[in-house]
């Protein structure tokens, strides 16, 4: 039974600048994500990885073709809601601490105070990093930061999580860790997972891996759904 | 090569940290030497204006064994002496008039001889009344006393000889009576209390011939005196020139070997632009350098906005190898960079504030002056730019590790009651200093009398300086406080703005504790320097206005001439005059008390108190209402001076007898009042004794209602435009001042300087430090974070939730700067005014309120924060991947 698309690229391209210097970073993509998938995009720096990422995530929006979110509503609805992001660099607010960075998305959609901490200590206690709640962002490492990153994405049971680099400032042991993490966080929400990388150990851990170069998407072998 | 990259990029990528941290110490730099101009033209203007009023520099009196004319030729020959002329005093045993069949005696009274020429050379010895300007010459008093005018013969009295006569040409005031008659070469506790009251002036030929025989017989009635001018090319400071003149004077006395004393005048006026010319030091120093002080603060918060990335650049520098004399390089090409930048822009700041608020832009007096002013200015930038930014960086170089430079927050802290203990002590030192500065009427300012040296008591400084430490260090103390642990209280503050976020924000906001309290300080240290600089200027222009209405009494005063019957039926001719609201005739006659003659001043008690806005401070043992009053209700009732009260023993109600001019008879006769109150100062009086009484029974018992003076209220109309219309109406013989030329000459020369200029520059730097230390510092605190709003707009939040965060912070540093910067402020008005007493003649009774100026700060805090605050709501509209492209 084909599961229903979460996203849909139709000639999708994002562009920057104008003129002679205008950088094209990703050109005619068309794709389609569906609920449940697991993909690693992979490819080397430069490549279009980041900017496919966010254009799917509605954080930015494309200069040609067309981004829609058939399961999932508009772009307006997309975050704090059904899109939960992990960002590859340090991605929480210092002024708060691990618990409330963890709760703050659903503060944002509007949930009431205690429901917002409650999620937010059992997303932690599901990873693990309990004992890290009342730590401010500076005083974690690199592997729990990103750690509690998963965890804000699971408090806010989102159906697609989208993962920037998540390992890129890890070692390989930590970034492992990571990546398990998230894609145990998806199965227990059942939602989708796409993770870009450059690493070929983290892409295994995905069963399907698409590879972009020079701002294309090439699908890969195994669930080939897309073609660029 | 290191330093020459980093710098390159510096201005290339954190062109706004350096501009704005360029911008602190510009400001600082462009008030110090502002104030540079101020002191330096204002000495200028104090030796200028303070000698300009002097009619004879140095009256030499010729000692009984010394010859004149010898004494007359050295004087002439002395450096620096421009003119000399002869005078002669003779004392006569009375003077007497027969006028309209009536004649009347004075006491014993001074001839003088006047040569030609006199009036040429000292202009402002004497002003012409009426009748011609030369000849036999009455002074107003006397003309008063014999109801003599031009044309009448006067009689005059010789010790030993035969009376004579002269005949009345004109009749003169004395405006320097006190100087011209002094004793000279006497202390100033042995001067008399009071210039003669009967003078008559002659030309020298005429005294002459009749008193060279009075000086043969009686040779103790007569001496002469040299009146000399002396070349005025004297330094600008005050101090200096007196020094000069002073000098020159004790080397003329030596030079004349005990044959002459100087009686140094213009020594005397300089002596008291010295203590002038020390007060407006005084005054940089209280009101000006709070505020230099404050700029460099502003300029370590703004440095500090950056200095957390400075510090990840740090750590990143250290991470690949730089050493601490490397990073601290590196900071000193920041600092050298900030510095030059703001001392260019601040000196030019100076030169166009100078400008506008004084008219010239030098900073100095001298060339000299200008080049170390500036200077100093530019060192002081060079010192911000060199604690706020080189300093820090050193200090973190040298302790902080990698991974602790890379820390940003700070877990909320303890109240640190017991360092809260320091803002509090520094304030109870300064109550105290307050109080001892008090003990000693808070004289400032010692001149010790004959004595070239003159000094400043420091020490009074300490009570301000003090007051403003204590209260910064305590709300910096209070705040660091509440804002990092009153979690619950931020939170209802922030829940009207931040909904269900209300928690987070207040835990994110308690967590910036130290950065939220330190603007909020610098918020409540520029409000409160706004405030007491403010206030006391105001207050300082209300006592200069106070003291030019008791000087001229109104807003325009029509003075009538002595012996002029003009009754208060007159009002009504001057109340048609266009601009004029409203007449008040006030009686003006002389009084013997005992011997002493006062002037007198018969007052209509209904209307007098609103028509020349009669202060209480100027009357003891009552309001002025209530005084006033009580001669309404007793007719009789008159109200005296201090010394009249002490020297006649007088309690409320003791009955008092003066002798007044009957109006008809002309005789002095016995008039029974009842003592009052004390009346220490009315409008028009002379800072001598005086006495006050109702015009109705001053004019049944003399029979005549006389006015003196009509004092006429504008009601706003510009007095110097009513005046011209009024001398239009009257004539060029009617004697009409108003308050604004009287407010341009009276009073200390200090006052005469005319702050104004001070004041354009310290408010408008007021209002420029209000505004940057509050949306300045909150702006590019906001723009250290922008990483966390993109983040938290990249997670989904709406603008108006991170608009949220935003507003919080801004209302929590501005409501709480602003409250603990009134409060300050308040207090610190009330302090100034205070120990800076010797400024204001006469002293403030109360406090004036610039209400519109503090209305206009308090619109530009606030703005400035409105437009930081939307400026970065509106920037987190911004696409976050952009943002966190450029800062990844």
């Amino acid at each position: 039974m084909a599961s229903e698309v979460l996203v849909r690229c139709e000639g999708v391209a994002r562009t920057f600048g104008t003129g002679p210097g205008s950088v094209v970073a990703v050109h005619d993509v068309i794709c389609e994500l569906r609920a449940g998938q697991r993909v690693a995009v992979t490819g080397p720096s430069g490549s279009g990885k980041s900017t496919l990422l966010h254009l799917m995530a509605g954080l930015d929006t494309p200069t040609a073709g067309t981004l829609t979110w058939p399961a999932l509503g508009g772009r307006e609805r997309l975050r704090p809601g059904p899109v939960g992001i992990v960002f590859q660099g340090p991605s929480l607010l210092a002024p708060l601490d691990v618990a409330e960075n963890v709760a703050l998305p659903l503060l944002l959609a509007g949930e009431g105070e205690a429901q917002a901490v409650d999620a937010a200590r059992r997303a932690l206690d599901r990873l693990g990093l309990a004992d890290l709640a009342a730590r401010l962002p500076e005083e974690l490492s690199g592997g729990q930061a990103q750690r509690v990153a998963v965890a804000r994405v699971l408090a806010g049971r989102p159906r697609l999580v989208l993962a920037d680099e998540p390992t890129g400032q890890l070692d390989h042991t930590v970034g492992t860790e990571v990546v398990r993490a998230l894609v145990e966080t998806a199965a227990a929400l059942g939602a989708a997972l796409m993770l870009t990388t450059h690493d070929p150990a983290v892409a295994a851990l995905l069963p399907t891996r698409w590879a972009m170069a020079d701002g294309a998407l090439a699908t890969g072998d195994r669930e080939v759904p897309c073609s660029a | 090569m290191l330093g020459l990259t980093w710098l390159r990029g510096l201005l290339r990528r954190r062109s706004g940290r350096l501009v704005a941290a360029a911008a602190g110490v510009a400001v600082a730099v462009g008030l110090l030497a502002s104030l540079g101009t101020f002191l330096a033209a204002s000495k200028a203007t104090m030796t200028r204006r303070s000698t300009g009023e002097v009619a004879v520099d140095w009256q030499v009196q010729a000692q009984p064994d010394g010859d004149p004319a010898a004494l007359l030729a050295a004087v002439r020959a002395f450096r620096g002496v421009r003119t000399a002329l002869p005078v002669g005093f003779a004392g006569t045993t009375g003077l007497e008039a027969t006028v309209a069949g009536s004649t009347q005696t004075t006491g014993p009274g001074v001839v003088l001889g006047l040569p030609d020429g006199y009036r040429a050379a000292f202009p402002r010895a004497l002003r012409d009344l009426v009748g011609a300007p030369t000849g036999a010459l009455l002074a107003q008093q006397t003309a008063a006393n014999l109801h003599a005018r031009p044309g009448d013969t006067v009689g005059v009295g010789r010790a030993g000889l035969p009376p004579t006569a002269v005949r009345v040409d004109g009749v003169v005031d004395l405006p320097q009576a006190d100087s011209l008659f002094q004793k000279v070469g006497a202390s100033q506790g042995a001067q008399p209390q009071a210039p003669p009251d009967n003078v008559l002036l002659l030309p020298a030929r005429r005294w002459h011939q009749l008193f060279d025989p009075l000086a043969r017989a009686r040779p103790d009635l007569v001496h002469a005196q040299v009146h000399a001018r002396l070349d005025r090319r004297l330094p600008g400071d005050p101090a200096a020139a007196y020094t000069r003149v002073s000098g020159a004077a004790r080397n003329l006395e030596a030079h004349l070997a005990g044959t002459g004393l100087v009686g140094d005048n213009l020594g005397a006026a300089l002596a008291a632009a010295r203590s002038d010319a020390l007060y407006a030091q005084v005054l940089f120093v209280f009101l000006g350098l709070p505020g230099a002080i404050l700029a460099g603060l502003l300029t370590a918060a703004v440095a500090g906005a950056g200095a957390q990335r400075r510090r990840r650049e740090q750590a990143l520098l250290r991470a690949r190898g730089a050493t601490t004399s490397q990073l601290v390089h590196l900071a000193s090409i920041e600092a050298a960079a900030v510095g030059a930048l703001g001392i260019v822009t601040g000196l030019g700041l100076a030169l166009l504030a100078s400008r506008v608020a004084f008219g010239s832009a030098n900073f100095g007096a001298t060339p000299l002056a200008t080049l170390g002013w500036a200077a100093a200015a530019a060192l002081a930038g060079l010192a911000v730019a060199g604690a706020t930014v080189a300093l820090p960086a050193r200090r973190d170089a040298a302790r902080i590790t990698v991974t602790a430079a890379r820390r940003s927050m700070d877990r909320p802290a303890r109240p640190r009651w017991p360092a809260a203990g320091l803002g509090l002590a520094l304030l109870a030192a300064a109550g105290t200093v307050f109080w001892l500065t008090g003990r000693n009427g808070y004289q400032l300012v010692l001149a010790p009398e004959g004595l070239p040296t003159i000094s400043v008591s420091y020490w009074a400084f300490a009570g301000p300086a003090l007051l403003w430490l204590g209260v910064g260090l305590l709300a910096w103390q209070l705040a660091d406080a509440a804002i990092g642990t009153g979690r619950r209280a931020l939170r209802r503050a922030s829940q009207p703005l931040a909904g269900a976020l209300a928690g987070t924000v207040a835990a994110a906001v308690g967590r910036q504790h130290r950065l939220l309290a330190r603007a909020l300080v610098l918020v409540a240290l520029s409000l409160s320097f706004a405030i007491s600089t403010a206030v006391f200027n105001a207050t300082y222009q209300q006592q200069a206005d106070v003291d030019a209405r008791l000087t001229n009494g109104a807003d325009v005063t029509v003075t009538q001439p002595p012996g002029a019957d003009v009754g208060p039926a007159a009002a009504a001719t001057l109340a048609t005059v266009p601009g004029v609201r409203h007449v008040e005739p006030l009686q003006h006659r002389f009084a013997y008390v005992g011997a002493d003659l006062q002037d007198l001043y018969g007052v209509r008690p209904a209307t007098v108190v609103g028509a020349t806005r009669l202060q209480d401070a100027y009357f003891a043992g009552g309001t002025a209402r209530e005084l006033i009053g009580a001669l309404a209700r007793q007719p009789d009732g008159v109200l005296v001076s201090a010394e009249t009260v002490h020297d006649f023993q007088l309690t409320p109600g003791d009955t008092l007898t003066l002798r007044l001019q009957d109006g008809r008879t002309k005789r002095y006769r016995p008039v029974r009042f009842r003592y009052l109150g004390v009346a220490k100062e009315f409008p028009t009086a002379p800072r001598d004794s005086f006495l006050v009484a109702n015009a109705g029974y001053v004019t049944q018992a003399t029979g005549s209602d006389a006015v003196g003076a009509f004092l006429v209220d504008t009601g706003g109309t510009a007095p110097a435009a009513v005046a011209d219309r009024i001398r239009a109406r009257l004539g060029p013989q009617a004697a009409v001042s108003d308050l604004a030329t009287t407010r341009h000459v009276v009073g200390s020369s200090l006052t005469a300087v005319d702050l104004a200029g001070l004041t354009r520059l310290e408010l408008g730097f007021a209002l420029v430090l209000a505004a940057a230390a509050t949306g300045l510092v909150l702006a590019l605190g906001l723009a250290e974070r922008r990483r966390t709003f993109a983040i938290a707009a990249a997670l989904g939040a709406r603008p108006r939730q991170l608009a949220a965060f935003v507003w919080t912070e801004a209302a929590i540093v501005t409501a709480g700067g602003l409250a603990a910067g009134a409060v300050a402020g308040w207090v610190l008005s009330l302090m100034l005014v205070k120990v800076l007493t010797g400024v204001f003649d006469p002293p403030p009774a109360a406090l004036a309120v610039p209400w519109a100026y503090l209305g206009t700060t308090l619109a530009v805090a606030l703005a400035s924060v409105a437009a930081a605050a939307t400026l970065t709501v509106r920037a987190s509209r911004t696409p976050p991947v952009t943002i966190l492209r450029e800062l990844a």
